[in-house]
């Protein structure tokens, strides 16, 4: 069995604040993925800017900022032998607006608003998956779950737990 | 005990027995035909509205849940649908004299005529209080309305009529005859017109905000988009307010505007009479009608002379539009724009499914969609477009005869032609009554109709 492979998924302000929404990505998350983490947090100005580094100087860098400050996000560390391919996928194409022709049954093109408020964010790479994980969860230890966590996840029994959110042992 | 039951149900038996052996003697009167009451059908009065809800039913935002009896949850709601693909009559709507109705992502507001208290009523999502607090438990605000409730805002006089609706992505805009404007729901961006509070909660939140007049003017109009807020003024001004990172409050800036500002530009020295706006970009009207617009421009719905992807200020596409004539209604998308002129031609630009062929595509310039398609031909002449609305990705026209065509991204069947698939072109959706109106959301879309008898 291949090893697992991490990704954050952020479940952006305005996905959030739709109860449906929030119900019909949750189910595919805990459906195809295994939960590793979960937390929801309120950004300022200041972190949404750090986090998104990136793209700072594009034209949309404000745009991106000042919406992932507007309001609560969830935050998924997931865990697939395909996570970020995978979620990626899922989500579509970034640009709601093409997203919703070419691939109407993704999560962005049954949830997206605008090319911005495109419903989540997954990582990109390995690299960027495990510095946005720690930016988010600095008490996660990837050097622990490389070691210990990941083999329990995938081979131990797991359950999962609806009021955390997350897999847990199944004691 | 068993005898005496068994002789109680035997008397029971005797009884009914008796009642169906009994018949009544018929006696005829002589001139009964005229004692009879005259029956006439109901006919309506011009004030009449019938309103059609179809689109997304799961967030509650049609209001067609009706609560059953004994079961709990969710089940315990008749008209249990999760998308309604064709128009479906709204039965609060019914009940009440609806004058003005809004849609906004994920919930409907619709004001109400009567001098009481209320005179607002909401349902759908209510994460931000945008339909205001409702808590049957004390203590536990309502996220969801699956069934239309009063919402409480505290009118100075009880007389003062609701004239305007509007609703954001998550924010109300209420205009009231003679006391301003007030606002409901989420003020992240300062949509509500408010001091910006990073840190306030929305949810369960009983704030309403008033705004009486700006720059000493009456407001007359209002409009939403899905951040930010519009204002018209007497004198035909445009104040804005909320997110600009995209340039759409046009103040010349990128930032959050908390208290409502009049828009910079070219539409500093007209006279507007209509904004249009749905999602990032603004279109305005003026009295001449002619054509100015700002906010986001990434598909070239605000094209400007040198490529930019924003204009956070009023432009005037007088130019752009040259050779349409007299543009009596304008509509904004997500990523096209939509204009009706004088003669009743419709004309689209920007990207999407516009109407014009069967593929997604992008124009540059207005594109005029065949009047065929919206029901003029020979036998039909006088047949126009009168109206015009936008979702994000769909489009609705309405013609002087009351007809309703819709087009574009079917998202949750939002077009209402009895389908979920794209519709390529504009298509007559079926509704029994004149059409009148049409407010378009996210995924759900609101007619206000007037009765045919």
């Amino acid at each position: 069995m291949e090893k697992l492979q991490l990704t954050l998924a952020i479940i952006k302000p305005h996905a959030v604040k739709n109860p449906v929404a929030v119900s019909y990505i949750r189910n595919v998350i805990k459906n195809r993925f295994v939960v590793v983490r979960t937390r929801r947090v309120i950004l300022d100005a200041n972190e949404a800017g750090d986090f998104y580094q990136e793209h700072e100087g594009k034209f949309f860098f404000n745009r991106l900022v000042t919406f992932m400050a507007s309001g609560c996000i969830d935050l998924h560390v997931i865990a697939h032998k395909n996570a970020i391919d995978l979620w990626r996928r899922m989500l579509g194409p970034t640009k709601v607006y093409k997203a919703q022709f070419q691939e109407p049954y993704s999560l962005r093109g049954m949830f997206g608003i605008s090319d911005t408020r495109n419903v989540a964010h997954g990582s990109d790479s390995t690299v960027s998956a495990e510095r946005e994980i720690k930016f988010f969860f600095p008490d996660f230890s990837f050097y622990e779950w490389h070691n210990n966590d990941e083999l329990r996840y995938r081979k131990g029994p797991i359950i999962f737990n609806k009021y955390l959110f997350q897999h847990v042992r199944k004691l | 005990m068993r005898s005496v039951k068994s002789f109680f149900g035997l008397n029971r038996t005797n009884l009914i027995i008796c009642r169906n052996v009994t018949t009544k003697k018929k006696i005829t009167i002589p001139d009964e035909e005229e004692q009879l009451p005259i029956f006439q059908y109901p006919i309506s009065k011009s004030s009449d509205r019938r309103v059609y809800v179809w689109g997304m039913a799961e967030t509650g935002a049609l209001g067609i849940h009706m609560p059953g009896r004994g079961k709990r949850g969710r089940k315990s709601y008749r008209n249990d649908f999760s998308l309604v693909w064709y128009p479906m009559r709204s039965s609060f709507c019914e009940r009440f004299d609806v004058t003005q109705i809004a849609c906004g992502y994920g919930f409907t507001v619709a004001a109400v005529k009567t001098d009481e208290q209320h005179k607002l009523f909401g349902t759908g999502i209510n994460t931000d209080s945008q339909i205001g607090y409702h808590a049957p438990r004390m203590g536990h605000p309502l996220e969801l309305l699956l069934s239309p409730a009063p919402i409480y805002i505290p009118y100075k006089s009880l007389e003062s009529k609701i004239v305007d609706l509007a609703a954001g992505r998550a924010h109300t805009v209420i205009l009231t005859d003679n006391e301003g404007v007030y606002t409901l729901g989420n003020n992240a961006y300062g949509q509500c017109g408010r001091k910006i509070n990073p840190n306030e909660e929305y949810r369960g939140s009983m704030v309403s905000y008033n705004i009486q007049k700006l720059g000493q003017e009456k407001i007359v109009n209002v409009c939403c988009g899905q951040d930010h807020t519009l204002f018209i003024t007497e004198s035909g001004k445009v104040y804005s307010c909320g997110w600009g990172a995209d340039g759409q409050t046009g103040l010349g800036t990128y930032k959050n505007q908390a208290f409502p500002a009049p828009v910079k530009g070219d539409i500093t020295t007209e006279k507007i009479v209509k904004v249009a706006s749905t999602v990032d970009c603004v279109l305005a009207l003026n009295d001449r009608g002619e054509l100015f617009g700002w906010g986001n421009s990434e598909y070239g719905q605000v094209p400007m002379p040198s490529k930019s992807d924003q204009v956070n200020m009023s432009y005037a596409l007088v130019q752009f539009t040259k050779g349409i004539g007299k543009i009596v209604d304008i509509a904004a998308g997500g990523s096209f724009c939509l204009i009706v002129n004088e003669q009743g031609d419709v004309f689209v630009w920007g990207f999407g499914l516009l109407g014009l062929g069967p593929n997604v595509q992008q124009s540059a310039t207005p594109k005029q969609i065949p009047p065929a398609l919206f029901g003029r031909n020979e036998f039909n002449p006088q047949s126009v477009v009168e109206k015009v609305a936008c979702g994000i990705g769909h489009l609705a026209a309405v013609t002087n005869n009351g007809d309703l065509y819709t087009w574009g991204r079917n998202r949750h069947g939002c077009l209402g032609l009895g389908h979920t698939k794209d519709q390529h072109f504009p298509l007559k959706v079926s509704i029994g009554a004149h059409v009148m109106q049409v407010k378009c959301s996210v995924d759900h879309t609101v007619a206000m109709c007037k009765p045919f008898v």
